[in-house]
């Protein structure tokens, strides 16, 4: 029965025992979850807020002037707060030492005073009066003053005193005192030591100073040992520490707070006038800063207001001039319109009616017709000329798959094509490229290039390739003719700018098919460039966004022809090209500056033909 | 019969040069200076086509096409100085079917002009269906569930151009050369603000049109 009893105890023991285990380690489980959790939880939100307090440096001259107060408040607070506190503990320190050590050398004195007067009879009498010497010297009153350690020299010549053994206070044994001064004491003479201790009181550690001396009791020398106890000294020390760390924090707030006021009140207006420029620069020309007093920051929003009102006047002037020019553009073209349809009516009957005049006025008519068409498409040139200026063009983008409008192009130049001899070839990978476009601009652009590529040919094929990346398309009309020099590449966008003029009147033209082509192709947000080389020809390349407002990266196609192998290396061209664009700045307005190097994949070369454009 | 062209223009020797040019081509013109009698003129001398200036004295050539269209559908062609968009778009919305710019030549007008005065060949009985409008040619007539829906020739035109070929898309040169009879490429802005003015008469909601439906990047396609 017993025995079956313990089974089953022990069972059930070990049946619990399970049973704990396993409820622990779910415990431990859910705890550990709890905790992964949480992490996972609070990592957005820590990173979240690293982020923001790192924003916030970035950003707020406040926060970061406040921050850096408080930081190095922190710092030289602590260098002098630590300068204090040790300075005060030495002190502290040195007083109770300096007192120790009288005090001990008056007592030792007196023991050894009162053991070498002592009648050695019995052996009794000799325990009570050493002990009661040695009690003494605990001072008098509730609170012991000093404690004592009183410990027989180890080797001794002489032979040795039995009745008086080694004692010590309360507490206290030889073990209390430092090997080292122990060493100290009982190597030396007469002179007196002291180190530094712990010491057990009640339940405590206490710091203190041991003082270490020798006395003779009866031919027999002990080591006696005084302990001060500097508990009171320490307490008195964290005291003051703890009233230095407080108030140091104290202080660090109020700094802080300080740092914050006076920050606040510089900043602020610094930070109004950047919301005050901010608006004024979104277009906002009403807006002013507020000025108070007549300090530095009322002077700076003074200056400032006047600067915005200058620049409001100066872009009101501009605005309404631009207006005026526009609405001049309009007149202009309305009333130099109507009477040149008149004109070119009138023309064109008398053109058509030639046969019947002699030779003179056959030939007049021809004359007035052939001018008056030049005339015409000069005058519409202009026009267009100038209501780019006015800022009064606008981009009417619609999706068009580009092909269809090169289709057009290239079937509308047929016919001139057919009279210089040249043949137009269209190469591409794709079959259709949806470009967000305005398509009277565009085929306005790739016509004029076209058509320029054919005149300039010289009978050669003339090439048109298009092809497209992810967020730009780009057209490029090559021909194998006279060709142009770098510097004459870098001009072609120019106004009224003829490579040759006395060949060029021939071709007719008005000379700024070109630079509306640019104006164009700018208000697309698009490059167009132009590549040449004397004798081999010259390529113009058009590059558009695919969408309505998008950024060219690079474009898709090269610029300068593969076909062919230029003279001279890379450098050489390169230093050629940047001088003609430092001696045409306005060669790069058609393509944004910071877009240049990164046109296409020859950087520096690149950089130097988006010049040219 | 010769065909009466209403030449309205403020500028005389304009109005007089395309009144040689017309006459030249065997058409009767009229003329009237000023927008302010251009519907008295027009009434009185009901024109095939009307030639309208876009800037005129006394009333302006939009408000006279608004006029104009408001109680006729006849063809209405805008004389414009101003090439700018808003401007054309402007005219085109007002009623006006096609706009030649000036400076024009004596022949691009007249062309203009024929094509818009195309005599309906005769057309056999014909009824094509675009959703539930139905188009009977012949009958120059546009219904939706037996009302009747009124369109200007031209829009007719551009609504049977696409009615006729249901499976084709017809990209906007293509309609040009079509309804408008310009062999050249032309403005493309005159598609695209019939193609609206059409949908606001015969879609029962213009914003999701069911009858002419855009093709991105192509063109316009009859609804199934």
């Amino acid at each position: 029965m017993q025995g079956s009893g313990r089974t089953l105890n022990v069972q059930r023991l070990l049946l619990l025992g399970r049973i704990w285990t396993r409820r622990a380690l779910i415990l431990a489980l859910r705890v550990s979850r709890l905790v992964v959790t949480a992490l996972r939880h609070l990592r957005p939100g820590l990173r979240y807020m690293w982020k923001s307090l790192l924003r916030r440096w970035r950003r707020s001259l406040e926060f970061r002037t406040v921050m850096m107060t408080i930081l190095l408040s922190v710092i030289s607070f602590a260098v002098v707060g630590a300068y204090l506190s040790n300075q005060i503990a030495n002190n502290l320190f040195q007083e109770r030492l300096t007192q120790a050590e009288s005090e001990s050398r008056y007592y030792v004195k007196q023991v050894q005073d009162t053991f070498d007067g002592a009648q050695v009879n019995d052996q009794s009498s000799v325990i009570t009066l050493v002990y009661d010497t040695l009690n003494a010297v605990e001072g008098n009153g509730s609170v012991i003053q000093r404690r004592y350690v009183f410990e027989a020299l180890p080797e001794q010549t002489k032979p040795r005193n039995r009745w008086v053994e080694s004692r010590a206070s309360d507490q206290l044994t030889v073990r209390v005192i430092p090997p080292e001064l122990r060493k100290a004491v009982q190597e030396s003479g007469k002179e007196q030591y002291w180190a530094s201790t712990e010491f057990p009181v009640g339940n405590q550690d206490h710091p203190g100073i041991a003082v270490g001396n020798k006395v003779t009791f009866n031919g027999t020398v002990y080591e006696l040992y005084l302990l001060y106890d500097l508990e009171n000294a320490q307490q008195t020390l964290d005291q003051i520490q703890n009233v230095l760390w407080a108030g140091g924090a104290a202080l660090i707030i109020m700094i802080g707070g300080i740092a914050w006021y006076v920050t606040r009140n510089v900043v602020s207006p610094v930070s109004h006038a950047a919301v005050v420029s901010e608006k004024l620069a979104a277009g906002q020309l009403q807006e002013r800063m507020v000025v108070k007093g007549e300090d530095e920051v009322a002077r700076l929003g003074a200056s400032f207001n006047h600067m915005a009102a200058s620049l409001q006047e100066q872009i009101t002037q501009l605005a309404t001039l631009s207006q005026m020019q526009q609405r001049f553009v309009s007149d202009v073209s309305h009333e130099l319109r109507t009477p040149l349809t008149t004109v070119r009516m009138a023309a064109e009957v008398l053109f058509d009616a030639r046969e019947n005049f002699d030779p003179v006025n056959r030939r007049s008519a021809e004359l007035l017709y052939n001018q008056v068409e030049r005339f015409q498409s000069l005058l519409s040139d202009l026009l267009e000329i100038s209501r780019f200026d006015a800022g009064a063009a606008v981009l009417e983008a619609e999706p068009q798959d580009i092909f269809q409008l090169i289709g057009q192009v290239i079937e509308g130049a047929a016919p001139v094509a057919a009279e210089y001899g040249s043949e137009v070839r269209l190469t591409s990978r794709n079959k259709s490229i949806i470009v967000e476009m305005d398509s009277r601009r565009i085929d306005r652009i790739l016509r004029n290039l076209l058509l320029n590529a054919v005149e300039h040919g010289e009978g050669k094929p003339v090439h048109v390739t298009v092809a497209a990346n992810h967020d730009a398309v780009a057209v490029s009309v090559r021909d194998h003719g006279i060709g142009m020099t770098p510097a004459e590449a870098a001009r072609v966008f120019d106004r009224f700018w003829r490579a040759d003029p006395a060949r060029a009147r021939t071709t007719g033209g008005s000379g700024l098919g070109l630079s509306i082509a640019a104006e164009d192709t700018k208000l697309h947000n698009g490059w167009l460039q132009a590549w040449g080389q004397k004798g081999a020809g010259s390529n113009f390349r058009l590059t558009l966004p695919l969408r309505k407002g998008g950024t060219i990266v690079k474009s898709p196609l090269h610029l300068e022809p593969h076909d062919l192998g230029l003279p001279g290396t890379a450098a050489d061209r390169q230093v050629l090209l940047v001088d003609t664009q430092e001696a045409l700045p306005r060669a790069t307005d058609v393509v944004p500056p910071d877009q240049q190097g990164t046109a296409d994949d020859g950087g520096a070369q690149e950089a130097g033909e988006a010049g040219r454009a | 019969m010769k065909a009466r062209i209403l030449v309205v223009d403020d500028d005389e020797a304009l109005a007089e040069m395309i009144g040689i040019v017309l006459r030249n081509d065997g058409f009767d013109p009229v003329f009237c200076a000023d927008g302010g009698q251009a519907l008295d003129v027009f009434r009185s001398s009901k024109p095939d086509l009307v030639l309208l200036d876009l800037m005129l004295p006394g009333s302006d050539g939009i408000e006279v096409c608004r006029q104009i269209r408001g109680e006729s559908d006849v063809p209405i062609v805008m004389l414009t100085a101003k090439s700018d968009t808003s401007d054309v778009v402007r005219g085109l919305e007002s009623g006006a079917d096609d706009y030649v710019p000036k400076p024009f030549k004596p022949a691009e007008l007249v062309a203009r002009v024929r094509a818009r005065l195309r005599p309906g060949e005769q057309k056999a009985p014909e009824t094509l269906r675009i959703a539930d409008v139905t188009i009977d040619v012949a009958g120059h007539m546009v219904t939706r569930g037996g009302e009747r829906i009124s369109l200007t020739p031209l829009e007719f035109d551009l609504l049977v151009a696409l009615a006729r070929k249901p499976w084709q898309v017809f990209t906007r040169e293509l309609l040009l050369e079509q309804v408008w009879g310009y062999r050249h490429a032309a403005d493309t802005r005159l598609v695209n603000v019939h193609v609206q003015r059409l949908r606001s008469k015969i879609e029962r909601d213009p914003e999701a049109p069911e009858v002419v439906l855009t093709v991105r990047g192509v063109g316009y396609k009859a609804g199934s």
